[in-house]
């Protein structure tokens, strides 16, 4: 038994962290389903390893946060309603005519053959987008072109309420200059953020995917042509961008 | 108990009781230290941001998810900011593999990135007991605590990374938190 505990242990120390998978992590949870409720021993372990598991955190150093992040949990908290998110049929009806041919066309996989998981990925995405869209509250919002952005370069962003994912897509993105890469930002409350680089395929055709992004958090998103390898910190004004309210 | 986790039992029964000063005051104390760990693991302050703001819209959703029969609320926070920075990470690392995107990340923070954090002093004092707790631990078994914890990796991957057995690492994280909990807890009866 004791060689049983000393295993169960390594597991529960594991499971704490956050550092299982596999077949270690399907373990630890049939542990905490059938033995660990009854058994007081693994009981009080896991609840010291639990409570040592959030003192760790001070390990790291305290830093204030955006002065501007607790008034964004008031709102949240209050639920207020987004302002000026009123759905834009026409940015939903020609995106979903755009992805539709896309994926009925096998349009996705035209020019990647020889990369046929970002294919499947991209198709995945890309029903996923059309899944979204169906679903109540979906707000596809069509960004703007700025500047000496071509016109007829199109970009809309799909989100839903109480839906954590974000997509943005295109049907004909535009190369950048060379040497250049687009980068997306998330704007909230006249602060942008740094989400990361728009990759574009070869094709033009962009279909991207953010995860666990709360939608609810951001009133405003910009793409932007910044110089390739780098790290803004501000969008650049200069160059292709497109830019939308949220 | 210590007086300060009293003062938490407190602030969490009024939130329980939909208390928003209580919350803020709760924020107050915990904003920074949460803060502070989410960037540590995320390494980017948009994701940190967000792993603070969910942390704390839980707290003020479901304050039932604290069991204060169960250890303290700082312990229960903390644990629950860290669980979703890890959270964070594992799903940007996905999207980051999916759209090729990794050279173009925020710039990581090192130890110690701000100054200006006014904190209470009790958890000043505890912090000092965790990082002189980690500093006593032989450097193998700090390295695959931290990997795990602040690097946010699996135990498969450490081993990996370190090119040593599974096991190896599973006998050294044990170990390296069985002697964190006695000299935090001689800390907490002293």
């Amino acid at each position: 038994m004791t060689q049983d505990h000393e295993r169960i242990d390594e597991l529960l120390a594991g499971y704490v962290l956050l550092a299982l998978s596999g077949p270690d992590a399907e373990e630890a949870d049939r542990l905490l389903s059938e033995h660990v409720p009854s058994c007081p021993r693994c009981g009080a372990t896991l609840a010291d390893l639990q409570a040592l598991s959030g003192d760790l955190a001070l390990a790291a150093a305290p830093v204030a946060p955006p002065e501007t992040l607790l008034p964004r949990l008031h709102r949240a908290i209050e639920e207020v309603p987004l302002a000026g998110r009123a759905p834009r049929r026409g940015a939903f009806v020609a995106l979903a005519a755009s992805i539709v041919a896309l994926v009925a066309m096998g349009g996705l996989s035209l020019t990647l053959d020889d990369r046929l998981s970002d294919a499947e990925t991209r198709a995945g995405t890309a029903l996923e987008i059309l899944s979204l869209m169906r679903s109540p509250g979906a707000e596809p919002v069509s960004l703007a072109p700025q500047g000496e952005t071509p016109a007829a370069s199109s970009l809309v962003e799909v989100s839903a309420p109480n839906v954590r994912t974000l997509y943005l897509a295109s049907e004909n993105c535009p190369e950048p200059a060379p040497g250049m890469a687009y980068q997306l930002w998330l704007g909230a409350d006249g602060q942008w953020f740094a989400v990361g680089p728009m990759f574009r395929p070869e094709d033009g055709v962009v279909l991207l995917e953010l995860e666990d992004v709360d939608t609810s958090f951001y009133d405003a998103i910009w793409i932007t042509e910044e110089v390739a390898g780098t790290v803004p910190q501000e969008p650049s004004t200069e160059g292709r961008s497109w830019r939308a309210e949220l | 108990m210590r007086e300060e986790d009293s003062q938490d039992l407190e602030l969490h029964r009024r939130v329980s009781a939909r208390d928003r000063a209580a919350f803020d005051e709760l924020y107050r104390r915990y904003g920074g230290p949460a803060y502070g760990v989410a960037l540590r693991v995320t390494a980017q302050e948009l994701i940190a941001q967000e792993v603070v703001q969910e942390a704390f819209l839980a707290l003020w959703r479901a304050p039932e998810a604290f069991d204060r029969t169960r250890g303290a609320f700082r312990s229960f926070f903390l644990a629950l900011v860290h669980h979703r920075a890890v959270d964070a990470v594992r799903r940007e690392q996905r999207l980051r593999q999916r759209t090729e995107r990794a050279s173009n990340l925020e710039p990581v923070h090192g130890e110690d990135p701000a100054e200006d954090v006014v904190e209470d002093a009790y958890l000043g004092v505890r912090r000092k007991e965790v990082r002189e707790a980690l500093a006593t631990l032989p450097a193998e078994q700090r390295q695959v605590l931290e990997m795990a914890y602040f690097g946010g990796k699996t135990q498969v991957v450490i081993a990996e990374e370190l090119g040593i057995p599974i096991g190896t690492v599973k006998t050294r994280t044990l170990a390296a938190m069985r002697k964190l909990r006695v000299a935090l807890a001689r800390e907490d009866e002293g």
